[in-house]
């Protein structure tokens, strides 16, 4: 029992700290950019592609973990300054149908070239086998992934909270108008921004990419649990982001422990629950304003 | 128009405008016009119509492809004829929703009057294709992939032949080889659908027969990414081997968590062929060595049709086909010697003549049941050893049961 809830727990913080990646991203482009952007998770799935394939390449998962988020990144820009930069002031709905758009676009193209059968980052022998982690063996490669997870989120918060870029970025969300108009190319914050949202959902994809099979329908999978995040979290919410992923992490984790085929059901009651009583999310009133 | 279309304008209509975008889009322009021409011309009375009702879009789109493969594969073999009759093919995507089941198999049956229906990959769409097959009594039906038992054991459609396989082929058989050289207790592992469930039923009732004992059953959600909170379950069962039913990503997620684990080195894996296929293989890399299933047919099985079905495969497709593109093979060559023993088409004479036939197939000779009408069949006990490449690994076949026959699903009246 106790090992159990110990795998669980490690898991669901795992799970957890790899999902605020992903929502990290969809979040943060969410409060600079008003977007939804529904091909976040075809850039998650681009990035265990562009893994498999660098490591399959050059036989060096390392290189496919600094190289491949980079790539998806390149890919976060042509999007962003091709087609979204022109229906910045539209409807929000314009947005949805051209990110799902190319979400679809991204999936089609994986399947021409790559087929649709499942692959695997293969990972480092220095990462492979068990470690002893109290009473359980647990492999080297998820703690691994948690604690790259975990550095890099603590990182992003730092840059947003600390840095001089971050409150640019803030600035940007919050008043686009009074920043252009102090001489900031604004546009090349939102840029920024969108693409290192896909850096991130990149990342995400190489560290999951060793551990799950990585296949054309796993962009549409998890976009449904980053968007629950966000709601939950507040949309444009970061701080909420984190939060919220590391709860649907351990709720998954423990839910497949107690009740497997209910775990999914939980998730969209949870998100009821916070939609109804609170409807800008647990984070959401105090930064998206 | 002439011949056999005479009267029926309505088909040349609706034939055209049933050809939705996506059909097109998945199966190219090309077959869509042969398509739309084999419905302007009510197909000559001279030709064949094999209509294909497989999900070419969605997550079984490849296994689709690869039964159509084999198929045509058989046929170009043949110089694209039977009995000296030409071969058109028509394809409806069936999206593996078991909404389109009806719908797809009454195009095929009413439009494209095909002759032979193939498909689908899906049982609860093979559940919903029965009745209009049955009502319209126009065509036979080769089923190359659904296996769910219950297609046959609802009501033993008549023009239906499982030129594929069954839940309990390639589950119970694998009961005796676990108990004599493995372990006699278990742990059961399975995807919680309906074909797990059945699979992992039909084992511990022969595993049980047989003496050995179920310690555990752990049953994880179809679509399951993290098996870790599902290994801690087998591994405290303490049992010293485990059975298995996953297939698809959840079969690469599953066994490689399950060696990332180490759980490989406490307990012996063994499981449905479908957990360590083709498809599964290459992702599951090193971490599937050493672990048994069950199957009808093996890529790399040595034997000398098998390596000509691979080869010309190769040759044709430039890739190595899957135990799909074997099921799609045979229901070719069971459709043609059908067609050549009753020289007609008509379903109730095909029928009969299926079942005097026996077949040579890539995965062993195979007959057809007469009265449950599935396959009688080799079925291969397989280890994943390393290829002799040294960096793949590849299945090799450690033990043969021949002809296995299964239960009659209450047929045996007929």
């Amino acid at each position: 029992m106790v090992e159990s809830v110990l795998r669980a727990t490690l898991l669901g913080l795992q799970l957890g700290m790899t999902l605020a990646l992903i929502a990290a991203g969809l979040t943060l482009i969410f409060g600079m950019l008003d977007v939804i952007n529904f091909a976040h998770g075809a850039l998650y799935m681009l990035g265990a592609y562009f893994g498999t394939v660098i490591a399959g390449q050059f036989g060096s998962f390392w290189l496919a973990l600094l190289l491949a988020p980079l790539m998806v990144g390149l890919v976060g820009a042509a999007i962003e300054i091709l087609s979204l930069r022109p229906l910045y002031d539209r409807n929000p709905l314009y947005h949805i149908l051209l990110t799902f758009g190319i979400a679809i676009m991204i999936q089609g193209a994986i399947i021409q070239i790559w087929g649709a059968q499942s692959r695997q980052i293969p990972i480092p022998d220095l990462l492979s086998g068990t470690v002893a982690v109290g009473p359980v063996n647990y492999p080297v490669y998820w703690l691994f992934v948690l604690g790259v997870s975990t550095v890099l989120i603590g990182i992003v918060w730092l840059a947003i909270e600390r840095s001089d870029l971050g409150i640019l970025m803030q600035a940007s969300a919050h008043d686009t108008e009074m920043v252009s108009a102090l001489g900031i190319d604004v546009s090349k914050v939102f840029t920024g921004v969108f693409v290192f949202g896909a850096i991130l959902a990149g990342i995400a994809g190489v560290l999951l990419g060793g551990s799950r099979s990585v296949h054309p329908g796993m962009g549409f999978g998890i976009i449904i649990e980053a968007f629950i995040i966000v709601v939950i979290g507040g949309l444009g919410s970061f701080r909420g982001a984190v939060y919220a992923a590391l709860l649907i992490g351990l709720v998954t984790a423990y839910g497949a422990l107690i009740a497997p085929t209910l775990t999914e059901l939980f998730l969209f009651i949870m998100m009821a629950i916070v939609l109804m009583a609170k409807p800008s999310g647990l984070f959401g009133a105090t930064e998206a304003a | 128009m002439s011949g056999k279309d005479v009267g029926s304008p309505h088909s040349h209509t609706t034939s055209r405008s049933s050809i939705s975008r996506r059909t097109l889009l998945a199966s190219g322009a090309a077959v869509g016009a042969t398509t739309a021409l084999g419905g302007c011309l009510g197909s000559e009375d001279n030709r064949l119509t094999v209509g294909f009702a497989l999900p070419f879009t969605g997550t079984y789109a490849l296994l689709g492809e690869s039964i159509v493969a084999g198929f045509e594969l058989f046929i170009e073999q043949q110089g694209g004829e039977i009995n000296g009759r030409e071969v058109e093919f028509v394809r409806r995507d069936t999206e593996a929703e078991t909404s389109r089941g009806v719908d797809v198999t009454r195009e095929l049956l009413l439009e494209a009057r095909a002759d032979a229906i193939v498909g689908p990959v899906s049982s609860a769409v093979a559940m919903a294709m029965i009745q209009p097959i049955q009502t319209e009594s126009s065509a036979i039906w080769f089923n190359a992939n659904a296996g769910d038992y219950r297609v046959t054991a609802e009501g033993c459609p008549e023009y239906h032949f499982r030129t594929s396989f069954n839940d309990w082929q390639t589950s119970a058989p694998l009961a005796e080889f676990v108990y004599e050289e493995v372990a006699d207790n278990v742990c059961l592992a399975y995807a919680d659908y309906a074909f797990g469930q059945n699979s992992k039923e039909f084992f511990k009732e022969a595993f049980e027969d047989l003496g050995g004992e179920v310690v555990e059953e752990v049953g994880a959600p179809l679509g399951t990414d993290d098996f870790s909170p599902y290994l801690g379950d087998i591994q405290g069962s303490g049992a010293d081997a485990v059975y298995s039913f996953f297939a698809g990503d959840d079969a690469v997620n599953y066994v490689n968590a399950f060696s990332d684990f180490g759980l490989n080195e406490e307990m012996v894996q063994t499981g449905s062929g479908f957990m360590l296929a083709n498809d599964t293989l290459p992702a599951q890399g090193e971490s599937a060595l050493g672990m048994y299933s069950l199957l009808h047919y093996t890529t790399t099985h040595d034997t000398e049709r098998n390596r000509e079905f691979v080869e010309n495969y190769v040759e044709m497709y430039d890739e190595t086909p899957n135990v799909y593109a074997c099921q799609g093979y045979d229901s070719a060559q069971a459709f043609a010697g059908a067609v050549e023993e009753t020289g007609g088409t008509d379903p109730d004479e095909m029928a009969e003549s299926l079942v005097e036939m026996e077949f040579d197939s890539p995965r062993g000779e195979f007959e057809f049941d007469p009265e449950t009408h599935e396959a009688i069949q080799n079925l291969y006990v397989r280890e994943v050893v390393e290829a002799d490449d040294g960096e793949s690994v590849e299945n090799e076949v450690v033990e043969t049961l021949e002809d296995v026959e299964g239960p009659d699903w209450g047929c045996s009246h007929r």
